[in-house]
């Protein structure tokens, strides 16, 4: 039997329910194209609980996460979030994951599909330190509020001043009636929050319902499907197409999340190689004239010399065309150059772009900042 | 009996798309049971003009943002009409999967012998219900 979030009874009564990472979740409640613009235009809602949540508590815990990603991590602040990645020994990716830093330790946001993968990953290396590993992701439940509107939608449910919340840091606060740990993140481009509902006592949803219901008359409640077009448009990758085991930080374009004087980490001496010379392929968005980039299509040069593969593909509400995230030869990476993309063996025009693929002018989170100086 | 809207004027295939006679030629789209499975048709690719088509065979695809669904003639015969209004709006398929979002129009070239293939909106109606829809 499919696993359920916490907030099962409201998804089957409205959403079109797929099986996503082991999961009964919601594709979509009203359509796909509606909840993505819902969310770049006011605010949208997503059921996140499947993600993995994992606390790593104990004296060591600062020096266990130093040692198990690329990114300076004692020295951010205490109150940050940060996105970064755990790697394996060749310098791949096993994940890519949030973290959240707070006074007791460390809270890790993982993939649902890597879950069992990513545990196993953390607790192989703990021996040596004096660390507390707990998997809490089934006593929590995660909403994700996410789009310009999100401050106003969500404050009615908290005495926490959101606006005092900047980008990638959190604050532990009271959602509804739930204790609570606010972070302003997310997987959409938007301004927003991802909002963890600690449940107390037995096994009750009605906390985690009652808050998703109170944020369903604010905002639209959105699925998977609108969850995947956003980060698409934002350039956002995701695990197992856009980056896995055989992806490095350098050619999937996440070079930044390495702290280049930081040693010592799993795959350290791997990316140190990697970035002595530049990688052999890059990823990058390409935007078609024409038809939609879908997973697997091969990416040619103007004689039809293949040059690369589209790893995403969607088609973007707002710019109303098709759009792919891709991995293309270096030699062809460049913003600007042309390929051909084919979309079922039929050659089509397109465009290489650094992402996101909107103007950020008009939408993603930068421009709300701007708004509310 | 279904929640779909299977209209009494239409015959459909087993690939959920309608035929309709409009004077000499064949009238096609696809179903509202279709439409409402892809839920959300941002894309439509068809055929141009002239083209040949062959029942039971592509030609050409209907797409959300997620899905693609390939589109089959219920009808041999040459494109006559392409519905133009599908490429700045494709939502008219999902809105009006039987009128306005109607898809091409062909001159049929063996009318007579493939009709029989085809099924009337009873059948139609049994086969999604052979689907448990």
């Amino acid at each position: 039997m499919l696993k359920r979030t916490p907030l099962y009874e409201y998804h089957i009564q409205h959403g079109k329910m797929i099986e996503f990472a082991g999961y009964d979740m919601p594709a979509w409640f009203t359509s796909i194209s509606d909840e993505h613009l819902a969310v770049r235009n006011g605010a949208g809602i997503f059921d996140v609980s499947h993600m993995g949540r994992v606390n790593v508590s104990g004296r060591q815990s600062g020096a266990f996460i130093e040692s198990l990603v690329p990114t300076s991590t004692t020295s951010q602040p205490p109150g940050k979030s940060f996105y970064t990645l755990m790697l394996n020994s060749g310098g791949g990716i096993i994940d890519d994951l949030i973290i959240i830093k707070r006074p007791e330790g460390y809270l890790l946001v993982i993939n649902a599909a890597n879950r069992t993968k990513d545990l196993e990953h953390i607790l192989s290396h703990s021996s040596d330190f004096d660390v507390a590993v707990e998997d809490i992701t089934d006593s929590t439940t995660m909403i994700a509020v996410q789009g310009p509107s999100a401050v106003r939608a969500l404050q009615p449910l908290t005495t926490t001043a959101l606006s005092e919340i900047k980008k990638f840091m959190h604050a532990d606060s009271v959602v509804g009636s739930a204790r609570a740990t606010i972070t302003r993140t997310g997987y959409t481009g938007e301004d927003g929050f991802e909002v963890i509902l600690h449940r107390s006592g037995i096994d009750d949803n009605s906390a985690a319902l009652s808050v998703w219901g109170d944020l369903a008359e604010r905002t639209k409640p959105c699925g998977l499907g609108a969850r995947d077009s956003l980060r698409i448009e934002s350039g956002l990758p995701l695990y197992g197409n856009d980056i896995d085991e055989t992806t490095n930080p350098v050619e999937a374009d996440l070079q930044w999340v390495i702290s280049r004087e930081k040693k010592g980490y799993v795959g350290a001496e791997s990316v140190t190689r990697e970035m002595t010379s530049p990688p052999r392929r890059l990823r990058r968005g390409v935007v078609l004239d024409d038809k939609i980039p879908r997973q697997g299509f091969a990416i040619t040069n103007a004689t039809g010399d293949r040059i690369g593969e589209v790893t995403s593909g969607s088609f973007s509400p707002i710019l109303k065309k098709g759009i792919a995230m891709a991995y293309l030869d270096l030699p062809f990476a460049q913003v600007g150059q042309l390929v051909k993309v084919l979309v079922r063996n039929s050659p089509t025009d397109g465009k290489v772009v650094k992402p996101p693929f909107y103007d950020q002018r008009l939408y993603g989170w930068k421009r709300t900042a701007q708004q509310n100086i | 009996m279904t929640d779909f809207d299977v209209p009494d004027s239409l015959m459909y295939t087993r690939e959920h798309e309608w035929a309709l006679l409009v004077g000499d030629a064949v009238r096609i789209g696809i179903t509202d049971y279709a439409a409402k499975t892809l839920n959300d048709v941002v894309y439509v690719s068809l055929p141009p003009i002239g083209r040949t088509v062959e029942r039971s065979v592509t030609f050409g695809s209907i797409e959300s943002i997620k899905a693609v669904s390939e589109l089959y003639s219920p009808y041999s015969g040459t494109v006559s009409k392409v519905n133009s209004e599908l490429a700045s709006h494709p939502e008219l398929v999902n809105a009006s999967p039987y009128r306005q979002g109607w898809l091409m129009e062909i001159i049929a070239s063996n009318l007579e012998d493939e009709r029989a293939g085809l099924l009337s909106p009873t059948e139609y109606e049994g086969f999604l219900s052979s689907l448990g829809k």
